[in-house]
Protein backbone atom coordinates (compact mmCIF):
# COMPACT_ATOMS: atom_id res chain seq x y z
CA UNK A 1 0.00 0.00 0.00
CA UNK A 2 2.86 2.17 1.02
CA UNK A 3 4.21 1.95 -2.97
CA UNK A 4 0.83 3.14 -4.52
CA UNK A 5 0.79 5.91 -1.67
CA UNK A 6 3.69 7.41 -2.90
CA UNK A 7 3.11 6.61 -6.63
CA UNK A 8 -0.05 8.06 -6.34
CA UNK A 9 0.89 10.61 -4.21
CA UNK A 10 3.74 12.41 -6.42
CA UNK A 11 1.33 11.77 -9.18
CA UNK A 12 -1.12 13.84 -7.62
CA UNK A 13 1.25 16.52 -6.91
CA UNK A 14 3.25 16.55 -10.42
CA UNK A 15 -0.70 16.24 -11.65
CA UNK A 16 -1.45 18.87 -14.93
CA UNK A 17 -5.27 17.11 -14.51
CA UNK A 18 -5.71 18.03 -18.69
CA UNK A 19 -9.48 17.23 -17.83
CA UNK A 20 -10.59 20.80 -16.56
CA UNK A 21 -10.97 21.81 -20.36
CA UNK A 22 -13.04 18.27 -21.06
CA UNK A 23 -14.54 17.87 -18.08
CA UNK A 24 -17.97 19.31 -18.64
CA UNK A 25 -16.84 23.23 -17.73
CA UNK A 26 -15.13 22.55 -14.22
CA UNK A 27 -13.96 25.73 -13.20
CA UNK A 28 -10.60 26.48 -15.01
CA UNK A 29 -9.12 28.02 -12.06
CA UNK A 30 -8.82 25.32 -10.09
CA UNK A 31 -8.99 22.53 -12.53
CA UNK A 32 -5.31 22.07 -12.80
CA UNK A 33 -5.19 21.64 -9.12
CA UNK A 34 -7.58 19.54 -8.15
CA UNK A 35 -7.59 15.50 -8.79
CA UNK A 36 -9.35 14.36 -11.37
CA UNK A 37 -11.49 11.34 -11.15
CA UNK A 38 -13.45 9.95 -14.43
CA UNK A 39 -16.04 7.50 -13.75
CA UNK A 40 -17.20 5.02 -16.07
CA UNK A 41 -20.46 4.07 -15.74
CA UNK A 42 -23.96 6.08 -14.12
CA UNK A 43 -25.14 3.01 -12.71
CA UNK A 44 -25.18 2.49 -8.75
CA UNK A 45 -21.56 1.70 -8.38
CA UNK A 46 -20.73 4.67 -10.27
CA UNK A 47 -23.21 7.57 -8.86
CA UNK A 48 -22.79 6.10 -5.35
CA UNK A 49 -18.77 6.36 -5.70
CA UNK A 50 -19.10 10.03 -7.39
CA UNK A 51 -21.41 10.93 -4.83
CA UNK A 52 -19.60 9.93 -1.22
CA UNK A 53 -16.33 11.13 -2.86
CA UNK A 54 -17.73 14.54 -2.79
CA UNK A 55 -18.67 14.26 0.51
CA UNK A 56 -15.70 13.07 1.72
CA UNK A 57 -13.62 14.69 -0.54
CA UNK A 58 -15.28 17.88 -2.00
CA UNK A 59 -12.00 18.73 -3.69
CA UNK A 60 -11.19 16.16 -5.89
CA UNK A 61 -13.08 16.76 -9.74
CA UNK A 62 -15.61 13.94 -10.12
CA UNK A 63 -16.86 13.14 -13.70
CA UNK A 64 -19.13 10.21 -14.56
CA UNK A 65 -19.32 9.45 -18.02
CA UNK A 66 -22.64 8.03 -18.78
CA UNK A 67 -24.40 7.71 -22.15
CA UNK A 68 -27.74 8.28 -20.91
CA UNK A 69 -29.43 11.25 -19.55
CA UNK A 70 -31.91 9.48 -17.38
CA UNK A 71 -30.68 6.44 -14.90
CA UNK A 72 -33.54 3.15 -14.83
CA UNK A 73 -32.90 1.17 -11.95
CA UNK A 74 -32.95 -2.39 -12.66
CA UNK A 75 -33.29 -3.54 -9.17
CA UNK A 76 -37.19 -4.07 -8.25
CA UNK A 77 -38.03 -3.87 -12.35
CA UNK A 78 -39.66 -6.97 -12.45
CA UNK A 79 -42.81 -5.33 -11.24
CA UNK A 80 -42.77 -3.24 -13.99
CA UNK A 81 -43.82 -6.66 -16.05
CA UNK A 82 -47.02 -7.23 -13.41
CA UNK A 83 -47.59 -3.69 -13.39
CA UNK A 84 -46.94 -3.06 -9.72
CA UNK A 85 -44.48 -0.36 -10.79
CA UNK A 86 -44.06 1.85 -14.03
CA UNK A 87 -41.14 3.06 -16.43
CA UNK A 88 -41.64 6.49 -14.63
CA UNK A 89 -41.32 5.24 -11.14
CA UNK A 90 -38.21 3.20 -11.81
CA UNK A 91 -36.38 6.13 -14.39
CA UNK A 92 -34.16 8.69 -11.67
CA UNK A 93 -33.05 11.44 -12.62
CA UNK A 94 -29.13 12.51 -12.06
CA UNK A 95 -29.90 16.17 -11.59
CA UNK A 96 -29.29 16.02 -7.35
CA UNK A 97 -25.71 14.36 -7.82
CA UNK A 98 -25.21 17.12 -10.50
CA UNK A 99 -26.47 20.09 -8.62
CA UNK A 100 -26.54 18.88 -4.85
CA UNK A 101 -22.93 17.23 -4.61
CA UNK A 102 -21.31 19.07 -7.58
CA UNK A 103 -20.70 15.90 -9.44
CA UNK A 104 -19.93 16.71 -13.49
CA UNK A 105 -21.54 14.83 -16.59
CA UNK A 106 -20.95 13.76 -20.41
CA UNK A 107 -23.17 12.11 -21.59
CA UNK A 108 -21.22 9.85 -23.91
CA UNK A 109 -19.50 6.60 -24.27
CA UNK A 110 -16.15 5.55 -23.08
CA UNK A 111 -14.73 3.82 -26.03
CA UNK A 112 -11.01 3.37 -25.11
CA UNK A 113 -9.31 3.93 -21.85
CA UNK A 114 -5.65 4.85 -22.79
CA UNK A 115 -4.36 3.37 -19.72
CA UNK A 116 -0.66 4.69 -20.20
CA UNK A 117 -1.88 8.30 -21.37
CA UNK A 118 -4.42 8.12 -18.66
CA UNK A 119 -7.02 9.17 -20.87
CA UNK A 120 -10.08 8.07 -22.36
CA UNK A 121 -11.60 8.56 -25.59
CA UNK A 122 -15.71 8.29 -26.12
CA UNK A 123 -17.54 7.94 -29.28
CA UNK A 124 -18.61 11.47 -29.52
CA UNK A 125 -14.99 12.37 -29.81
CA UNK A 126 -14.10 13.82 -26.13
CA UNK A 127 -10.74 12.73 -24.29
CA UNK A 128 -10.97 13.19 -21.06
CA UNK A 129 -7.79 12.96 -18.58
CA UNK A 130 -7.66 11.57 -15.37
CA UNK A 131 -5.51 10.80 -12.19
CA UNK A 132 -7.84 7.86 -11.64
CA UNK A 133 -10.57 6.06 -13.27
CA UNK A 134 -13.17 4.28 -11.98
CA UNK A 135 -15.19 1.74 -14.58
CA UNK A 136 -18.31 0.68 -13.33
CA UNK A 137 -20.12 -0.63 -16.29
CA UNK A 138 -22.41 -3.21 -15.36
CA UNK A 139 -22.74 -6.07 -17.38
CA UNK A 140 -22.90 -7.55 -21.08
CA UNK A 141 -24.75 -10.50 -22.44
CA UNK A 142 -23.26 -13.62 -23.68
CA UNK A 143 -25.37 -15.31 -26.11
CA UNK A 144 -22.99 -17.86 -27.13
CA UNK A 145 -24.13 -20.71 -25.83
CA UNK A 146 -27.04 -20.82 -26.82
CA UNK A 147 -28.62 -22.57 -30.04
CA UNK A 148 -31.38 -20.81 -32.01
CA UNK A 149 -30.34 -17.07 -31.01
CA UNK A 150 -27.25 -15.59 -32.59
CA UNK A 151 -26.76 -12.76 -30.15
CA UNK A 152 -28.38 -10.06 -28.35
CA UNK A 153 -30.13 -8.21 -31.46
CA UNK A 154 -31.00 -11.72 -32.73
CA UNK A 155 -33.15 -12.64 -29.68
CA UNK A 156 -34.56 -9.43 -29.54
CA UNK A 157 -35.87 -9.33 -33.16
CA UNK A 158 -37.22 -12.95 -32.51
CA UNK A 159 -39.23 -11.28 -29.60
CA UNK A 160 -36.74 -13.45 -26.92
CA UNK A 161 -35.53 -10.69 -24.21
CA UNK A 162 -33.43 -10.71 -21.39
CA UNK A 163 -35.10 -7.91 -19.31
CA UNK A 164 -32.48 -8.02 -17.50
CA UNK A 165 -30.69 -4.47 -17.42
CA UNK A 166 -34.41 -2.47 -17.17
CA UNK A 167 -35.30 -0.93 -20.74
CA UNK A 168 -38.10 -1.56 -22.77
CA UNK A 169 -37.51 -5.17 -22.65
CA UNK A 170 -39.27 -4.79 -19.48
CA UNK A 171 -42.69 -3.24 -21.75
CA UNK A 172 -41.82 -6.62 -24.11
CA UNK A 173 -42.19 -8.90 -21.40
CA UNK A 174 -45.61 -6.80 -20.22
CA UNK A 175 -47.18 -7.14 -23.08
CA UNK A 176 -46.10 -11.08 -23.54
CA UNK A 177 -47.63 -11.61 -20.35
CA UNK A 178 -50.75 -9.97 -21.12
CA UNK A 179 -50.86 -11.53 -24.57
CA UNK A 180 -50.60 -15.10 -22.66
CA UNK A 181 -53.29 -17.43 -23.61
CA UNK A 182 -55.46 -18.61 -20.23
CA UNK A 183 -53.41 -21.00 -18.38
CA UNK A 184 -50.63 -21.01 -20.53
CA UNK A 185 -47.29 -21.41 -19.57
CA UNK A 186 -44.49 -19.23 -19.35
CA UNK A 187 -40.62 -19.85 -19.06
CA UNK A 188 -38.03 -18.40 -16.79
CA UNK A 189 -34.45 -19.48 -17.47
CA UNK A 190 -32.37 -18.35 -14.99
CA UNK A 191 -28.48 -17.61 -15.53
CA UNK A 192 -25.90 -19.54 -14.76
CA UNK A 193 -23.62 -18.30 -11.82
CA UNK A 194 -22.03 -15.42 -11.48
CA UNK A 195 -24.67 -13.23 -12.63
CA UNK A 196 -26.60 -10.11 -11.63
CA UNK A 197 -29.49 -10.16 -9.03
CA UNK A 198 -29.17 -13.24 -7.47
CA UNK A 199 -32.71 -13.73 -5.84
CA UNK A 200 -33.93 -12.10 -9.40
CA UNK A 201 -35.02 -14.76 -11.66
CA UNK A 202 -36.82 -16.41 -9.10
CA UNK A 203 -38.80 -13.51 -7.58
CA UNK A 204 -39.86 -12.73 -11.48
CA UNK A 205 -41.37 -16.32 -11.99
CA UNK A 206 -42.89 -16.25 -8.61
CA UNK A 207 -44.44 -12.46 -9.86
CA UNK A 208 -45.15 -14.00 -13.39
CA UNK A 209 -47.46 -16.42 -11.27
CA UNK A 210 -49.42 -14.83 -8.78
CA UNK A 211 -50.12 -12.06 -12.01
CA UNK A 212 -51.68 -15.06 -13.89
CA UNK A 213 -53.52 -15.77 -10.82
CA UNK A 214 -54.82 -12.82 -9.99
CA UNK A 215 -56.32 -12.90 -13.93
CA UNK A 216 -58.02 -16.11 -13.01
CA UNK A 217 -56.01 -18.42 -14.84
CA UNK A 218 -56.15 -21.17 -12.47
CA UNK A 219 -54.00 -23.68 -14.46
CA UNK A 220 -51.68 -21.07 -15.72
CA UNK A 221 -47.82 -22.08 -15.12
CA UNK A 222 -44.51 -21.09 -14.88
CA UNK A 223 -41.13 -23.19 -15.25
CA UNK A 224 -38.23 -22.30 -14.12
CA UNK A 225 -35.55 -24.63 -16.08
CA UNK A 226 -32.31 -23.94 -14.57
CA UNK A 227 -28.53 -24.77 -15.01
CA UNK A 228 -28.01 -24.61 -11.40
CA UNK A 229 -28.93 -26.67 -8.36
CA UNK A 230 -29.23 -23.79 -5.94
CA UNK A 231 -29.55 -20.40 -5.46
CA UNK A 232 -29.59 -16.93 -2.77
CA UNK A 233 -32.82 -17.03 -0.79
CA UNK A 234 -33.90 -20.58 -2.27
CA UNK A 235 -34.30 -21.86 1.09
CA UNK A 236 -37.14 -19.09 1.55
CA UNK A 237 -38.21 -19.15 -2.09
CA UNK A 238 -38.98 -22.84 -2.27
CA UNK A 239 -41.05 -22.16 0.75
CA UNK A 240 -43.07 -19.72 -0.03
CA UNK A 241 -43.78 -21.43 -3.30
CA UNK A 242 -44.91 -24.44 -1.33
CA UNK A 243 -47.55 -22.28 0.32
CA UNK A 244 -48.64 -20.16 -2.69
CA UNK A 245 -48.41 -21.89 -5.71
CA UNK A 246 -48.43 -25.24 -5.24
CA UNK A 247 -44.76 -26.15 -5.53
CA UNK A 248 -43.68 -29.26 -4.96
CA UNK A 249 -39.85 -29.72 -3.79
CA UNK A 250 -37.89 -31.72 -6.08
CA UNK A 251 -35.99 -34.98 -4.28
CA UNK A 252 -33.10 -33.38 -5.65
CA UNK A 253 -33.77 -30.14 -3.07
CA UNK A 254 -34.68 -32.01 -0.23
CA UNK A 255 -31.06 -31.21 1.61
CA UNK A 256 -32.05 -27.60 1.41
CA UNK A 257 -33.86 -28.77 4.55
CA UNK A 258 -33.30 -30.62 8.02
CA UNK A 259 -35.68 -33.88 8.41
CA UNK A 260 -38.11 -31.45 10.49
CA UNK A 261 -37.83 -28.55 8.20
CA UNK A 262 -39.24 -30.83 5.37
CA UNK A 263 -41.91 -32.24 7.28
CA UNK A 264 -43.42 -29.19 7.44
CA UNK A 265 -43.72 -28.94 3.70
CA UNK A 266 -47.01 -29.42 2.04
CA UNK A 267 -47.55 -32.60 -1.00
CA UNK A 268 -49.72 -30.73 -3.31
CA UNK A 269 -51.62 -32.84 -5.70
CA UNK A 270 -52.16 -31.43 -9.71
CA UNK A 271 -50.11 -29.38 -11.57
CA UNK A 272 -47.70 -26.48 -9.67
CA UNK A 273 -48.19 -22.69 -10.68
CA UNK A 274 -43.84 -22.68 -10.29
CA UNK A 275 -41.98 -25.63 -10.77
CA UNK A 276 -38.46 -25.41 -10.94
CA UNK A 277 -36.57 -27.71 -13.01
CA UNK A 278 -32.80 -27.86 -11.54
CA UNK A 279 -29.90 -28.32 -13.17
CA UNK A 280 -29.27 -32.30 -11.38
CA UNK A 281 -32.66 -32.59 -13.47
CA UNK A 282 -31.34 -31.87 -16.72
CA UNK A 283 -32.60 -28.60 -16.34
CA UNK A 284 -30.10 -26.39 -18.52
CA UNK A 285 -32.02 -24.88 -21.73
CA UNK A 286 -29.70 -25.79 -24.45
CA UNK A 287 -31.94 -24.71 -27.62
CA UNK A 288 -34.63 -22.14 -28.15
CA UNK A 289 -36.71 -22.17 -31.08
CA UNK A 290 -38.68 -18.88 -31.16
CA UNK A 291 -40.70 -19.15 -33.84
CA UNK A 292 -42.33 -22.76 -32.57
CA UNK A 293 -42.00 -21.19 -28.68
CA UNK A 294 -40.28 -24.26 -28.06
CA UNK A 295 -37.34 -24.36 -25.28
CA UNK A 296 -35.23 -28.06 -25.16
CA UNK A 297 -32.87 -28.76 -22.59
CA UNK A 298 -29.94 -31.13 -21.25
CA UNK A 299 -31.74 -33.82 -19.87
CA UNK A 300 -35.45 -32.79 -18.47
CA UNK A 301 -36.87 -32.43 -22.24
CA UNK A 302 -38.71 -30.08 -24.26
CA UNK A 303 -40.99 -27.55 -23.32
CA UNK A 304 -43.77 -25.38 -25.32
CA UNK A 305 -43.97 -22.64 -24.13
CA UNK A 306 -46.28 -18.96 -24.42
CA UNK A 307 -43.47 -16.65 -23.11
CA UNK A 308 -40.07 -17.40 -22.86
CA UNK A 309 -37.84 -15.40 -20.88
CA UNK A 310 -34.33 -16.43 -21.43
CA UNK A 311 -31.76 -13.95 -19.18
CA UNK A 312 -28.30 -15.38 -20.46
CA UNK A 313 -24.84 -15.77 -19.06
CA UNK A 314 -23.69 -12.29 -18.15
CA UNK A 315 -20.01 -10.98 -18.21
CA UNK A 316 -18.72 -7.61 -17.63
CA UNK A 317 -19.83 -4.67 -19.29
CA UNK A 318 -18.38 -3.76 -22.86
CA UNK A 319 -15.72 -1.26 -21.91
CA UNK A 320 -14.39 -3.47 -19.51
CA UNK A 321 -13.96 -6.39 -21.94
CA UNK A 322 -12.34 -4.06 -24.74
CA UNK A 323 -10.01 -2.60 -22.49
CA UNK A 324 -8.66 -5.43 -21.33
CA UNK A 325 -10.48 -5.16 -17.65
CA UNK A 326 -11.30 -8.79 -17.44
CA UNK A 327 -9.69 -11.86 -17.94
CA UNK A 328 -10.85 -15.47 -19.34
CA UNK A 329 -14.18 -15.76 -16.87
CA UNK A 330 -15.56 -12.76 -18.56
CA UNK A 331 -15.09 -10.59 -15.07
CA UNK A 332 -12.58 -8.08 -13.54
CA UNK A 333 -9.93 -9.05 -11.12
CA UNK A 334 -9.76 -6.12 -8.33
CA UNK A 335 -7.82 -5.67 -5.51
CA UNK A 336 -10.43 -6.62 -2.56
CA UNK A 337 -9.38 -3.29 -0.41
CA UNK A 338 -8.88 -0.39 -3.09
CA UNK A 339 -10.66 -2.21 -6.20
CA UNK A 340 -8.15 -1.32 -8.34
CA UNK A 341 -7.50 -3.22 -11.22
CA UNK A 342 -4.99 -6.80 -11.07
CA UNK A 343 -4.07 -6.17 -14.90
CA UNK A 344 -3.74 -1.78 -14.96
CA UNK A 345 -2.44 0.49 -12.52
CA UNK A 346 -5.13 3.84 -11.64
CA UNK A 347 -8.25 2.03 -13.05
CA UNK A 348 -10.64 0.87 -10.10
CA UNK A 349 -13.65 -1.64 -11.35
CA UNK A 350 -16.74 -2.03 -8.87
CA UNK A 351 -19.80 -3.28 -9.19
CA UNK A 352 -21.18 -6.27 -11.53
CA UNK A 353 -18.19 -6.29 -13.60
CA UNK A 354 -15.78 -6.82 -10.60
CA UNK A 355 -14.75 -9.91 -8.92
CA UNK A 356 -15.31 -9.03 -5.25
CA UNK A 357 -14.51 -12.57 -4.08
CA UNK A 358 -18.17 -13.85 -1.59
CA UNK A 359 -19.80 -10.16 -2.91
CA UNK A 360 -22.60 -11.27 -5.08
CA UNK A 361 -23.60 -9.11 -8.22
CA UNK A 362 -26.20 -6.43 -6.50
CA UNK A 363 -26.90 -3.12 -6.35
CA UNK A 364 -26.16 -2.88 -2.90
CA UNK A 365 -22.96 -4.87 -3.40
CA UNK A 366 -22.12 -1.97 -5.83
CA UNK A 367 -23.35 0.94 -3.56
CA UNK A 368 -20.88 -0.85 -0.80
CA UNK A 369 -18.23 -1.02 -2.80
CA UNK A 370 -18.66 2.78 -4.19
CA UNK A 371 -18.11 3.65 -0.58
CA UNK A 372 -15.49 1.96 0.46
CA UNK A 373 -13.50 3.03 -2.60
CA UNK A 374 -14.76 6.67 -1.94
CA UNK A 375 -12.95 6.71 1.09
CA UNK A 376 -9.82 4.91 -0.21
CA UNK A 377 -9.43 7.02 -3.50
CA UNK A 378 -9.27 9.94 -0.66
CA UNK A 379 -6.35 8.36 1.04
CA UNK A 380 -4.72 7.84 -2.48
CA UNK A 381 -5.64 11.34 -4.33
CA UNK A 382 -4.89 13.50 -1.19
CA UNK A 383 -2.89 11.40 1.20
CA UNK A 384 -3.41 9.62 4.18
CA UNK A 385 -4.14 5.90 4.98
CA UNK A 386 -6.04 3.26 3.03
CA UNK A 387 -8.54 2.07 5.36
CA UNK A 388 -9.63 -1.69 6.99
CA UNK A 389 -13.32 -1.81 4.81
CA UNK A 390 -16.42 -3.48 5.34
CA UNK A 391 -18.94 -4.41 2.72
CA UNK A 392 -22.54 -5.07 3.50
CA UNK A 393 -25.48 -6.82 0.66
CA UNK A 394 -28.30 -6.40 1.35
CA UNK A 395 -31.38 -7.84 -1.77
CA UNK A 396 -34.59 -8.01 -0.92
CA UNK A 397 -37.38 -10.41 -3.13
CA UNK A 398 -40.50 -11.15 -3.44
CA UNK A 399 -41.99 -14.57 -3.53
CA UNK A 400 -44.50 -13.54 -6.17
CA UNK A 401 -47.29 -11.99 -3.79
CA UNK A 402 -46.43 -8.82 -3.20
CA UNK A 403 -47.07 -9.60 0.91
CA UNK A 404 -44.46 -12.14 1.26
CA UNK A 405 -41.19 -10.70 1.07
CA UNK A 406 -37.71 -12.15 1.95
CA UNK A 407 -34.08 -11.19 1.98
CA UNK A 408 -30.66 -11.89 2.20
CA UNK A 409 -28.45 -9.69 4.24
CA UNK A 410 -24.61 -10.17 4.44
CA UNK A 411 -21.44 -8.33 5.92
CA UNK A 412 -18.12 -9.12 4.05
CA UNK A 413 -14.32 -8.56 5.07
CA UNK A 414 -11.46 -8.76 3.59
CA UNK A 415 -9.51 -11.74 5.04
CA UNK A 416 -6.04 -13.31 3.58
CA UNK A 417 -6.39 -11.46 0.70
CA UNK A 418 -9.93 -12.12 -0.06
CA UNK A 419 -13.40 -10.19 0.80
CA UNK A 420 -15.58 -12.83 2.82
CA UNK A 421 -18.81 -13.13 4.30
CA UNK A 422 -18.96 -13.48 8.12
CA UNK A 423 -22.45 -13.08 9.48
CA UNK A 424 -23.87 -16.60 10.82
CA UNK A 425 -27.49 -16.23 9.78
CA UNK A 426 -28.40 -14.16 6.18
CA UNK A 427 -31.87 -14.99 5.80
CA UNK A 428 -34.96 -15.20 8.16
CA UNK A 429 -35.18 -18.07 10.09
CA UNK A 430 -37.37 -20.87 8.37
CA UNK A 431 -40.23 -21.03 11.57
CA UNK A 432 -40.26 -16.58 11.33
CA UNK A 433 -43.97 -15.72 12.11
CA UNK A 434 -46.22 -15.08 9.16
CA UNK A 435 -46.27 -11.16 9.86
CA UNK A 436 -42.42 -11.51 9.97
CA UNK A 437 -42.50 -12.31 5.65
CA UNK A 438 -45.02 -9.68 5.15
CA UNK A 439 -42.78 -7.07 6.89
CA UNK A 440 -40.11 -8.00 4.85
CA UNK A 441 -41.90 -7.29 2.25
CA UNK A 442 -43.21 -3.70 3.61
CA UNK A 443 -39.53 -3.28 3.88
CA UNK A 444 -38.97 -4.49 -0.08
CA UNK A 445 -40.98 -1.58 -0.97
CA UNK A 446 -39.24 0.79 1.12
CA UNK A 447 -35.79 -0.11 0.33
CA UNK A 448 -36.58 0.51 -3.31
CA UNK A 449 -37.64 4.53 -2.46
CA UNK A 450 -34.44 4.68 0.16
CA UNK A 451 -31.65 3.21 -1.79
CA UNK A 452 -32.12 5.09 -4.12
CA UNK A 453 -31.75 8.04 -2.20
CA UNK A 454 -28.57 6.85 -1.01
CA UNK A 455 -27.23 6.03 -4.84
CA UNK A 456 -28.63 9.13 -6.49
CA UNK A 457 -30.46 11.32 -3.97
CA UNK B 1 -28.22 -25.89 8.50
CA UNK B 2 -28.80 -22.32 6.61
CA UNK B 3 -32.01 -21.75 7.91
CA UNK B 4 -31.15 -22.77 11.87
CA UNK B 5 -31.58 -20.26 13.65
CA UNK B 6 -27.74 -19.45 14.67
CA UNK B 7 -27.84 -17.22 18.09
CA UNK B 8 -25.76 -19.49 19.99
CA UNK B 9 -24.27 -18.46 22.91
CA UNK B 10 -20.82 -18.94 21.67
CA UNK B 11 -21.42 -16.04 19.20
CA UNK B 12 -23.16 -14.06 21.64
CA UNK B 13 -20.15 -14.20 23.67
CA UNK B 14 -17.25 -13.78 21.04
CA UNK B 15 -19.53 -10.34 20.09
CA UNK B 16 -19.44 -9.55 23.60
CA UNK B 17 -15.69 -9.67 23.86
CA UNK B 18 -15.36 -7.84 20.46
CA UNK B 19 -12.51 -9.57 19.61
CA UNK B 20 -13.79 -12.37 16.95
CA UNK B 21 -14.50 -10.61 13.63
CA UNK B 22 -11.98 -8.14 13.86
CA UNK B 23 -9.30 -10.37 15.02
CA UNK B 24 -9.54 -12.11 11.65
CA UNK B 25 -11.18 -8.91 9.74
CA UNK B 26 -8.01 -7.60 7.55
CA UNK B 27 -5.27 -7.57 6.22
CA UNK B 28 -4.73 -3.87 6.86
CA UNK B 29 -3.94 -3.54 11.40
CA UNK B 30 -5.85 -0.41 12.35
CA UNK B 31 -9.68 -1.24 13.30
CA UNK B 32 -12.92 0.38 11.62
CA UNK B 33 -13.85 3.98 11.38
CA UNK B 34 -16.86 4.55 12.42
CA UNK B 35 -17.73 6.41 8.99
CA UNK B 36 -16.36 3.10 7.23
CA UNK B 37 -18.94 0.71 8.92
CA UNK B 38 -21.45 3.28 9.49
CA UNK B 39 -21.74 3.84 5.83
CA UNK B 40 -22.88 0.37 5.45
CA UNK B 41 -25.93 1.39 7.19
CA UNK B 42 -26.77 4.13 4.66
CA UNK B 43 -28.01 1.72 1.84
CA UNK B 44 -31.38 1.44 3.83
CA UNK B 45 -31.40 4.46 6.47
CA UNK B 46 -30.20 6.70 4.47
CA UNK B 47 -26.77 9.02 3.65
CA UNK B 48 -25.51 9.85 6.54
CA UNK B 49 -28.50 8.24 8.42
CA UNK B 50 -30.90 11.26 6.76
CA UNK B 51 -34.12 9.69 5.76
CA UNK B 52 -37.55 10.96 5.83
CA UNK B 53 -41.11 9.03 5.36
CA UNK B 54 -39.50 5.98 5.46
CA UNK B 55 -40.51 2.54 7.58
CA UNK B 56 -36.87 2.87 8.21
CA UNK B 57 -35.67 4.65 11.33
CA UNK B 58 -33.50 7.95 10.57
CA UNK B 59 -29.98 7.38 12.23
CA UNK B 60 -28.63 11.24 11.65
CA UNK B 61 -28.35 12.57 15.46
CA UNK B 62 -29.58 9.67 17.29
CA UNK B 63 -28.38 9.80 20.63
CA UNK B 64 -25.27 7.05 21.58
CA UNK B 65 -26.51 4.86 24.30
CA UNK B 66 -29.81 4.59 22.67
CA UNK B 67 -27.79 3.75 19.40
CA UNK B 68 -25.79 1.10 21.41
CA UNK B 69 -28.96 -0.28 23.09
CA UNK B 70 -30.82 -0.93 20.12
CA UNK B 71 -27.64 -2.64 18.41
CA UNK B 72 -26.90 -4.63 21.49
CA UNK B 73 -30.62 -5.94 21.74
CA UNK B 74 -30.85 -6.86 17.76
CA UNK B 75 -27.54 -8.82 18.02
CA UNK B 76 -28.87 -10.61 21.09
CA UNK B 77 -32.57 -11.46 19.93
CA UNK B 78 -34.46 -9.47 22.35
CA UNK B 79 -35.27 -7.50 20.39
CA UNK B 80 -37.37 -8.84 16.95
CA UNK B 81 -35.79 -8.30 13.90
CA UNK B 82 -36.19 -8.90 10.44
CA UNK B 83 -32.27 -8.63 9.45
CA UNK B 84 -30.90 -6.24 11.81
CA UNK B 85 -30.24 -9.22 14.72
CA UNK B 86 -27.82 -10.99 12.03
CA UNK B 87 -26.18 -7.37 10.84
CA UNK B 88 -25.77 -6.44 14.36
CA UNK B 89 -23.79 -9.44 15.33
CA UNK B 90 -21.38 -9.32 12.47
CA UNK B 91 -19.47 -6.28 14.64
CA UNK B 92 -17.95 -5.93 16.94
CA UNK B 93 -19.03 -3.54 20.33
CA UNK B 94 -16.04 -1.34 19.51
CA UNK B 95 -17.65 -1.26 16.00
CA UNK B 96 -20.56 -0.64 16.89
CA UNK B 97 -19.52 2.35 19.23
CA UNK B 98 -17.78 3.66 16.25
CA UNK B 99 -21.00 3.80 14.45
CA UNK B 100 -22.97 5.03 17.30
CA UNK B 101 -20.39 8.12 17.97
CA UNK B 102 -20.93 8.94 14.16
CA UNK B 103 -24.20 8.79 14.24
CA UNK B 104 -24.55 10.77 17.00
CA UNK B 105 -22.26 13.85 15.03
CA UNK B 106 -24.62 14.87 12.96
CA UNK B 107 -27.83 17.17 13.66
CA UNK B 108 -30.78 15.35 13.80
CA UNK B 109 -32.20 17.85 11.21
CA UNK B 110 -30.98 17.30 7.46
CA UNK B 111 -29.07 20.69 6.54
CA UNK B 112 -30.67 22.85 4.08
CA UNK B 113 -28.08 21.44 1.64
CA UNK B 114 -29.06 17.89 1.59
CA UNK B 115 -26.20 16.40 3.38
CA UNK B 116 -22.94 17.40 5.82
CA UNK B 117 -19.39 17.44 3.85
CA UNK B 118 -16.90 15.01 5.97
CA UNK B 119 -13.91 16.64 4.36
Amino acid sequence: MSKMNRRTFLKALGATVAAGSTAAGSAPLFAQKNPHVAVVGGGVGGATLAKYLKIYAPSIDVTIIEPKTKYQRPYGSSEVITGHETMDDITISYDNLRDRYGVKFIHDTVTVIDHAGHKLHTAGGRTVSYDRVVVAPGISFDYSQIEGLDSEADARAKGIVHGWDAGEDLLTLKAQLEAMPKNGTAIVVPPPNPYRCPPGPYERAGLLAQWLEERGDDAAKVIVLDSKNGFTTDVTMLQAWNRLYKFNLPEQAKGLYTEEQLATFKHHEGEPKVDWIMGVMGGKVTRIDAENMIVETEGAGTFKADMINYIPPLKAGRVALENDLADETGWCPVDPITFESTRHADVHVIGDACIAGAMPKSGYAANSQGKVLAVQLKALLLGGEIQTPVYQNTCYALAGNTDYGMFVADVFRVKDGKIVRVDAQRYLPFDAEPHMFSMAATYQQAWMKAFTKDVFG
Amino acid sequence: MRTKRIFPLALLAAVSAGSVFTANASELSAGLTGQMAAQTCAGCHGTQGYIEDSAYVPLAGMDKEHFITAMQMFADGSRPSTLMGPLALAFSDEEIEAMADYFAAFPKERPAKGFISEE
